[in-house]
């Protein structure tokens, strides 16, 4: 078990490659599994500033449903082909947490919570009014892909399986980038900020600048996965924006553990499983997590995955 | 005579509905502001607590009691979950990473709104205030709604109570002191956490009796509080963390802000406040009334 | 000798109405161990702060190597070749010795690189050890930061600032919360370093100082008060009235 796990640890690429592959056989339906992808790699991006940075966001919904409407707008509006639908997406992700960002780290800590937070609901008001390109209350529909053009190759996107596989192979490269950046000076930079804001500034690190750049990456990541989450879907919900779901992310990270490369897709995982087996039981879904979440913070701060990482270490 | 192309007692009525909306943020503001101030504790329950005021009132009105009652017993009963939740809860996070508690009370308010759901239903309520406030009042520039007059009223008069409270009271000493320097309490030899759980349930009792009165101006339903708290927020930014007069000024500010970009920019009017919030932020990012070593 | 490294011309600063440093005009010169020193409440504190850049300075100037720095952001003085360890020790709790030295020479070369791999840039590893080794932590290297024992921190802090290798080294009240034992290491360590470049401490203790410094420089009420040699500084009359009052 220390082998298998120690293996797991050092190899997070190859460990999240085997955790996409055997996923649709261990969930009940393939839809459930393409979800727990999506909002496995929201949570990541989320945590980059988080679990990595130290700063506590309440704004990436605003990330995450920006790349869903913005992907949506790009195949429903313009016609665009799939790989620049994604492509708009996450560019949309990236330049709404860069505008963000100045705003936000020019305050710091518990500030970053709040003013992330309301700058979101600025984005789910505009989008709210835009009706015309957005749907508006009623969210943007008819995001359907059917067929995947691929050079030599036709695919049908409606499959569960070719769905899985696309979406798989999409979150899995995202994570090895993920990972690679993280072991990249750059990971270093948002380390030494994350554990000592002082002590970073005094070794030379512009720690706004390291903190706007790392807001920037969570963008790209949160927006591939709001474009992901649209193609899913076929349609962008507009709650998608709400900081509400911005609460989502927080919760999957901490679930699964913030302080761990892979613990937030762990927590989106296991929460989207709770959610699906509960809410068939209950209405009350909302009243489950909120006191699995409250206790988790109040006695498993570490989460899952983080309590297993320190046990098996 | 037109201004912008509005007659100016429009204008200026306008602002007023503008200051009977700020004062519901001034409530809610200033309780943010103490509890933040006291006990570094970002209450992200606070718009929860907003809600369960409006649910309180629900509640006391059906059990018999008036409106009256509502305003005395509605800051009770919240307050006193306030308590709860602090002396339970909250505690123990103490001494953990300032995002924990924040992180607790968020949660809380999952629980909060589905209890609420689950006692009342999903439904909004309608929630009327009492005939003798209804109707409206020439206040010399024209006609204005007399239920926004008394809230405008009501706080100014918590307000007054409050400020008599902080510099009167020996309680009231020890806030002062707590919010310029949280060890000087220690130094003080005071039991620090009868304070904390005292600051707690008056900024959650603020924040109850700021739901009721919200309540006849836009019902009741278990959502009221999701927004208000983006809005406490920004209010809370924008007047600087840990300020009660910030809190103030910029509740009014924020108020102003809302129903003048309604009457004049309409398209604007939701996202108005976020963009003032915007601009304090790129002029002064530790808020009007903010210091700026607050915000570590 | 050279001419001077650091020199500041009336500098002050104040906070809201509380004028903490006023007026002082002062040149260190280049490879010398230089110390201020003065009683609390002197604007020791508030020296170095301007000088490390911490806080931009409300009047007065700052030059470096002949440069004008006055104002120049925190971040950028590693770069210039002034590092400074604080007061309050500072380090990555959660982080290993050696990564904390790593980084701390990581920062010098490289900090928004996301392209390649952070092991992959030559050098810093060794460097990380032989700093460890000069500051006497090598046995040390892996163990997290937060669990080193006071001293070791506060030596993990010198190699840190060294790791940008600095020409001018500010360090302030380095000796601060340590043993007597530990302290006589940290004066030998501190007096080596000196040799290959500048040092300037701020220390509070008199009398530690004195041994070690080739100039001293005394604050008193926010003012320079005197400056010269340890024996000129140990027979000025303004110095020994307050240096004795406030031991009475």
């Amino acid at each position: 078990m220390r082998a298998v796990a120690d293996w797991f640890f050092r190899h997070p690429v190859l460990g999240a490659g085997f955790f996409i592959l055997i996923l649709p056989f261990i969930t009940p339906y393939t839809a459930l599994a393409v979800m727990i992808l999506v909002y496995g790699l929201y949570a990541l991006g989320f945590n980059i500033m988080y679990g990595h940075v130290g700063l506590l966001s309440f704004g990436h919904s605003a990330l995450l449903g920006g790349g869903a409407y913005a992907c949506g707008i790009a195949l429903v509006h313009l016609g665009l082909p799939w790989g620049a639908c994604i492509l708009a997406g996450t560019l949309a992700g990236t330049l709404i947490a860069f505008v963000m960002g100045a705003l936000a780290v020019r305050t710091r800590g518990i500030y970053f919570a709040m003013v992330t937070l309301a700058l979101s609901q600025v984005a789910y008001f505009g989008f709210y009014q835009a009706e015309p390109w957005t749907g508006g209350e009623n969210g943007l529909r008819g995001v359907n892909l059917r067929t995947l053009g691929i050079p030599g190759l036709s695919l049908d996107f409606t499959t569960p399986a070719v769905r899985y596989t696309v979406i798989g192979l999409l979150v899995w490269g995202a994570v090895a980038l993920l990972a690679r950046i993280l072991a990249s000076p750059f990971g270093a930079a948002m380390l030494a900020v994350r554990e000592n804001e002082a002590r970073a500034k005094a070794c030379g690190f512009d720690v706004r600048l390291v903190r706007l750049q790392a807001m920037t990456l969570s963008g790209a990541f949160c927006g591939l996965a709001g474009a992901l989450l649209a193609l899913h879907l076929s349609i962008v919900p507009i709650e998608t924006l709400h900081y509400t779901t911005s609460g989502v992310a927080v919760m999957m990270a901490i679930l699964g553990g913030s302080n761990t490369f892979f613990g937030p897709f762990v927590g989106a995982a296991v929460f989207l499983f709770l959610e699906s087996v509960v809410s068939t039981r209950t209405e009350h879904w909302p009243l489950v997590v909120g006191v699995v979440f409250v206790l988790f913070i109040l006695l498993a701060r570490q989460g899952i995955w983080g309590t297993l990482v320190a046990r098996l270490r | 005579m037109t201004i912008l192309g509005f007659p100016p007692d429009l204008l200026v009525l306008q602002a007023f509905t503008g200051l009977a909306l700020g004062a519901v943020y001034v409530l809610l503001a200033v309780g943010l502001s103490l509890i933040f101030g006291m006990l570094t504790v970002v209450n992200f329950a606070h718009g929860a607590f907003f809600m369960l005021g409006a649910y309180a009132g629900v509640f006391l009105l059906a059990a018999g009691g008036n409106f009256w009652v509502c305003l005395v017993g509605v800051p009770l009963l919240v307050g006193a979950v306030g308590l709860f939740v602090e002396r339970f809860l909250v505690r123990r996070l103490y001494g953990r990473h300032i995002d924990d508690p924040l992180l607790l009370t968020f949660g809380l308010t999952y629980v909060f709104v589905e209890l609420v759901r689950i006692g009342w239903g999903k439904q909004a309520l309608p929630f009327d205030a009492p005939e003798i406030l209804q109707g409206t009042v020439d206040i010399g520039i024209g006609y204005f709604p007399l239920y926004r007059l008394f809230v405008i009223g009501v706080t100014a008069a918590v307000l007054l109570g409050l400020w008599l409270f902080i510099e009167r009271t020996r309680y009231g000493l020890i806030i002062r002191a707590g919010a310029r320097d949280p060890t000087i309490v220690r130094v003080l030899g005071v039991d620090v956490g009868r304070v904390w759980l005292l600051v707690f349930g008056l900024g959650t009792g603020l924040a109850g009796l700021a739901g009721v009165l919200a309540a006849p101006l836009q019902g009741v339903s278990p959502e009221m509080g999701t927004t208000v708290l983006a809005e406490a927020f920004v209010v809370t930014v924008v007047g600087g963390m840990g300020s009660l007069v910030g809190g103030i000024v910029a509740g009014l500010l924020v108020g102003v802000t809302v129903a003048m970009s309604a009457l004049l920019l309409p398209e604007m009017s939701k996202v108005a406040m976020f963009l003032l919030m915007a601009v304090v932020l790129l002029l002064r990012p530790q808020g009007l009334f903010g210091r700026a070593g607050l915000m570590s | 000798m050279s001419g001077p490294i650091l020199s500041v011309e009336g500098l002050g600063m104040r906070f809201g109405g509380f004028r903490a440093l006023h007026g002082v005009t002062a040149s260190f010169p280049a490879r010398m161990l230089t110390s201020v020193i003065g009683p609390n409440g002197a604007g020791k504190s508030t020296f170095f702060n301007l000088i490390s850049g911490a806080f931009a300075p409300s009047e007065g100037r700052i030059a470096f190597e002949g440069r004008d720095i006055t104002g120049t952001p925190q971040h950028r003085f590693a770069a210039l070749g002034i590092a400074k360890s604080f007061q309050i020790t500072n380090v990555f709790p959660a982080l290993t010795a050696l990564e904390n030295v790593r980084i701390a020479a990581q920062a010098l070369v490289s900090r928004h690189d996301v392209w390649r791999r952070r092991d992959e840039l030559p050098g810093l590893a060794e460097e990380a050890r032989s700093l460890l080794e000069e500051v006497g932590l090598t046995h040390r290297a892996g163990a997290p930061a937060g669990s080193l024992a006071h001293g070791e921190q506060r030596s993990l802090e010198i190699a840190m600032a060294l790791a940008s290798r600095p020409r001018l080294l500010l360090l302030d009240e380095p000796t601060a919360g340590m043993s007597p034992k530990e302290t006589v290491v940290a004066m030998e360590l501190i007096r080596r370093l000196a040799r290959e470049r500048t040092v300037i401490l701020v220390e509070h203790k008199m009398k530690l100082v004195m041994g070690i410094s080739d100039r001293l420089l005394v604050l008193h009420h926010g003012e320079l008060l005197a400056e010269g040699a340890p024996e000129e500084i140990r027979a000025h009359p303004e110095v020994r009235r307050v240096y004795l009052g406030e031991r009475a």
